[in-house]
């Protein structure tokens, strides 16, 4: 589905490449994680595989990437689009409607899609999001947690193959920060929608993610199932990553031979406890 | 104009009976009353749309209240300009691009002071100051810089100022792990060492508990609960109604409590690990005696 070989790039007006000999396949249907600090190359991953990089964000570009069969230097940024869907960090700068349903709509008009399956699609991603109420609402007045569902009810109106996700939940408080995973776990699980989601939340993401990618300086320093990377505790902590609180508390048990995997989720180490101490 | 503190004040911020609501749509909140202590860390949680900046935004006057009274070190902010109340309470907006405006590090640390009217001497010394304790570069272009660099240059601009209360609106958004370490251990410092009173709305449990020892939780507009932070996280009634997520220990040792009482209370994750390790060794001991 996405094929990454030997990827070197800088961007233009910069000395150190963004992202080092990147080399990483993702199959479909997987729901990838990319983790590290601030300035690791993570957006730039995201960029890479939507073609922004280098139609867009021009620059030195060694290797090759492949989205959909498309080599990503060839194919245009609108052949890609058909693909790839991308919620971008900073959702205020991806709007260009005044009001919810204008804004779910411009997308999908952009794509020539008749207003007949338009306007039902804009209804079933708004509800997809749960904020049907919010249809004929401005976008100014909302707030920070709603609008970074209306962006990212725009992007899943398109119905990419791919989706990819730069930190969509930064401003969103934890329960409404479950519910954009879960949405995207479901569109994972029951559309087969490859995920590939940047997020500082380890915590989330090891819960819905099946495989983490972890960069550094724009290198690839670990990739695999989440549970393996995650057990990688010193080279989180070398990276200062904070390490979920119950794959610390589940490392230790691991370290003094009690268990022997990592548990990603509270209902993981609940088991975990409730067996070493029946 | 200066504005007159009592710093003798029983509370650095007081909100009595207050309610708000926009003209046309937003979190509008009702009836609040709580006070701040002078030195107090608390943390204002809730779900997004709660009202948690808008109750914050009215600490400094950004916005006013439409009914009861906000008072901060004893004085009705009513009656006072915003640039007054600007010298006393720094406020750290959620987004650092709402904030920066000057197309030099160095000059959006300065122009805060600036329009607070300090010296120019004690402009310079302050800059130089925040520059390096935030490690800036002085010339450097602030929309160049990354997200999290951003973050670092707004919450400079604002301590430059050093004001007694410091109001922000979730100051780790955007940050990797090791900046929002950096970023929280900074501002712990000042309340401990500098005293100074600290607001933090935040969604980021963890450092709820790591940092705020009180949590004034807002649901819908209204104060649910205002209580130790502890405590406020083991209350499933109240997270569930705020929407929160308590941080994982505290759940997972929520859940093994009522079965195991020696797991209860615990927020450390090592210390946790050490006592099921300590349970479960004592079990092989009793098995083997028995």
């Amino acid at each position: 589905m996405i094929s990454i070989d030997r990827l070197t790039f800088t961007y233009r007006d910069s000395e150190a490449p963004a992202l080092r000999d990147v080399t990483l396949g993702i199959a479909p249907g997987d729901f990838v994680g990319v983790i590290g600090a601030s300035g690791a190359g993570k957006s730039s991953l995201i960029s890479a595989i939507n073609g922004l990089i280098p139609h867009y964000l021009r620059g030195d570009f060694y290797g090759s990437v492949t989205v959909c069969g498309l080599d990503t230097v060839d194919a245009s940024l609108t052949d890609i689009s058909h693909h790839v869907g991308t919620m971008f960090q900073d959702t205020e700068s991806q709007f260009v409607a005044t009001c919810v349903e204008d804004e779910v709509l411009y997308g999908l008009e952009n794509f020539g899609i008749p207003a007949a399956e338009a306007y039902p699609r804009v209804a079933e991603a708004l509800e997809l999001l749960g904020i049907a109420g919010l249809r004929n609402r401005d976008i100014a007045g909302l707030s920070g947690g709603q609008k970074q569902k209306v962006a990212l009810a725009s992007v899943i109106a398109l119905r990419p193959r791919i989706l990819l996700l730069d930190e969509p939940t930064g401003e969103l408080d934890p329960r409404s920060t479950q519910q954009v995973f879960d949405i995207l776990e479901r569109l994972n699980r029951e559309y087969g929608i490859t995920i590939v989601v940047v997020e500082q939340k380890l915590t989330v993401l090891a819960q819905h993610a099946r495989t983490l990618v972890l960069l550094d300086d724009g290198a690839i320093r670990a990739a695999g199932p989440t549970a393996e990377v995650l057990q990688q505790g010193d080279l989180l902590e070398e990276l200062g990553l904070a390490r979920t609180g119950v794959a610390e508390f589940s490392s230790h048990l691991m370290s003094a031979g009690l268990v022997g995997t990592i548990a990603t989720t509270v209902d993981a180490a609940e088991a975990q406890v409730r067996s070493l101490l029946c | 104009m200066l504005m007159h503190l009592d710093r003798s004040a029983h509370a650095a911020v007081e909100f009595a009976d207050v309610s708000f609501s926009y003209a046309k749509c937003g979190p509008s909140i009702s009836n609040i009353t709580f006070a701040v202590r002078p030195g107090e860390f608390v943390a204002l949680i809730g779900a997004n749309g709660a009202g948690k900046s808008t109750a914050s935004k009215m600490v400094n006057g950004l916005l006013r209240p439409s009914a009861g009274t906000v008072r901060v070190f004893g004085t009705d902010t009513a009656g006072v300009k915003i640039s007054a109340l600007a010298r006393h309470v720094g406020y750290l907006f959620q987004n650092p691009d709402r904030q920066i405006c000057q197309q030099t590090v160095g000059g959006e640390i300065r122009f805060g002071l600036q329009v607070l009217g300090f010296e120019p001497s004690e402009i310079d010394a302050r800059t130089a100051r925040a520059c390096e304790t935030f490690d800036l570069d002085v010339a450097a272009n602030p929309f160049a810089l990354s997200r999290g660099e951003r973050q670092r240059v707004a919450l400079a601009s604002v301590l430059a100022v050093a004001p007694e209360i410091l109001v922000l609106d979730e100051p780790t958004t955007g940050l990797d792990a090791r900046e929002s370490r950096a970023v929280m251990e900074y501002i712990a410092g000042l309340n401990r060492e500098g005293r100074t009173t600290v607001i933090m709305v935040s969604h980021d449990m963890d450092a709820v508990a790591a940092y705020a020892s009180r949590a004034l939780v807002l649901a819908d507009g209204e104060l649910v609960a205002d209580a130790p932070v502890d405590h406020v996280l083991r209350d499933t009634e109240v997270m569930r109604r705020a929407s929160l997520v308590p941080p994982q220990i505290h759940e997972l040792s929520a859940r093994l409590a009522p079965d195991y009482p020696d797991l209860s209370d615990f927020t450390c994750p090592r210390e946790m690990a050490n006592a099921v390790i300590e349970l479960a060794e004592g079990g092989d001991g009793v098995e083997k005696s028995a």
